[in-house]
């Protein structure tokens, strides 16, 4: 079946990642680090883009990103995380500092908000985590529209809950429930998310 | 899991996970939260994977990069030496006992943000450490034990995560990790477990609103 080749390519594919990580955490090997940046670096760019970064801001804020993950890659454990969550909150986190940072030098008005990091491993290891990963994303597609929405606009589009609210011209009520009732269907579909 | 209390509702962390809360006190206050309750990580955690599948799953754009990869390995060359200066160990000044999480630690050291203490009742006191454009407070409660906090209500929204110790509201018990949000409208009384003495981080957005006409006066000193 399809889905299921698909969603064995991406399982080795998350495999693949995680383990040119380890390679640039152990031995900080610059081919390995090569192939995490054609493969991350457009996205954590596109990622900043969505929040309403400049370009140029972007691209600085890119590289920051990628230099944090060669100095820290040591640090990953790919028991905890896929390379794709570990840098995800790299990429996350360096934005709000520079936004808190903007913040606090009274560039930017608080209240129209946008801008936060985080954790090597056996075959096996890699592999279930790897596939925690990819149950998340089908979890997600599993979930009803109006759900699956608002998840997508708080990560892609770094919306808060009540800017979610005001884009969708819903109650604040409304939103929360649908933020409720989309993390109880996923704790199910994953048990507990481990 | 209806019960009040404990944990908080899922759009926190969603906040939280996503990078979008609105202020650094939030930040600070979840992510204080978020390493002393187990379930609050588990929450986060499971949200986070959420975000790597979604950056994993974007598409990069057409717009070429502005610097190579070769950029960052020459920067990560010849910057190597002068690596992640530690945390300072700033976190000297404050004291053991009041047992801060990590996050706050961090926070105050590099704010440069002092705990002081000022008299907020009998048997409490108060230490502000960030005031928000719109009234919001971050602050530390540190309470005696058997101390009662009288029946009032909030006009804003309030959370208060226990750092050390334990308190009560009603019957509920509040233990290290565990937030209680309070809303406008909610009326509660506080009482500090005999067991030893508590302290608390809050969050709260709006004045605290005391029935008795003596208490409400005595706010003027407090500043709550």
């Amino acid at each position: 079946m399809t889905h299921d080749t698909d969603r064995r390519r991406s399982i080795s594919d998350a495999a693949r990642l995680a383990g040119l990580l380890e390679r640039v955490g152990r031995q900080r090997d610059a081919q390995a680090f090569r192939a995490l940046f054609d493969h991350f670096a457009p996205r954590i760019r596109s990622f900043l883009m969505n929040r309403r970064v400049s370009a140029a801001l972007a691209d600085d804020l890119t590289q920051d990103v990628m230099l944090a993950i060669w100095r820290r890659a040591s640090s990953f454990d790919a028991a905890k995380a896929s390379a794709a969550t570990w840098i995800y909150t790299i990429a996350r986190n360096a934005h709000i500092d520079h936004y808190r940072k903007a913040v606090r030098a009274r560039k930017i008005d608080e209240h129209d908000p946008h801008f936060q990091p985080p954790d090597q491993p056996l075959p096996d290891d890699l592999y279930e985590r790897a596939e925690a990963g990819q149950s998340v994303a089908g979890a997600l597609s599993g979930l009803p529209d109006d759900q699956r929405l608002v998840l997508e606009l708080a990560f892609t589009e770094g919306l808060s809950h009540s800017e979610i609210a005001e884009r969708l011209d819903l109650p604040l009520g409304t939103v929360k429930s649908r933020v409720r009732l989309a993390m109880n269907k996923m704790r199910q579909g994953l048990g507990e998310w481990k | 899991m209806t019960q009040r209390g404990h944990v908080l509702d899922d759009s926190w962390y969603l906040d939280y996970a996503a990078g979008t809360l609105g202020t650094e006190a939030q930040d600070v206050m979840m992510a204080s939260h978020v390493e002393l309750s187990d379930e609050a990580r588990g929450r986060v955690a499971a949200l986070e994977t959420l975000g790597g599948a979604m950056l994993d799953a974007s598409d990069g754009e057409d717009v070429p990069l502005g610097f190579s990869v070769e950029d960052i390995l020459r920067r990560a060359g010849s910057e190597e030496d002068e690596t992640p200066s530690a945390l300072p160990g700033a976190t000297a000044v404050v004291d053991d006992s009041l047992c801060l999480p990590q996050a706050l630690q961090d926070y105050l050291a590099r704010t440069g943000t002092p705990v002081r203490w000022g008299f907020l009742g009998p048997g409490m006191r108060k230490a502000i450490l960030w005031r928000g454009e719109h009234g919001e407070r971050l602050w530390l409660l540190r309470a005696q034990p058997g101390v009662a906090i009288p029946h009032h209500g909030h006009r804003g929204s309030e959370l208060t995560l226990v750092l050390k110790g334990s308190f009560w509201d009603g019957d509920q018990e509040y233990r290290p990790g565990d937030v209680e949000e309070a809303y406008p409208g909610v009326e509660h009384d506080i009482r500090i477990d005999e067991g030893g003495e508590c302290v608390c981080l809050a969050l709260t957005e709006g004045k605290l609103k005391f029935e008795s006409p003596v208490l409400r006066a005595f706010q003027v000193f407090t500043g709550l």
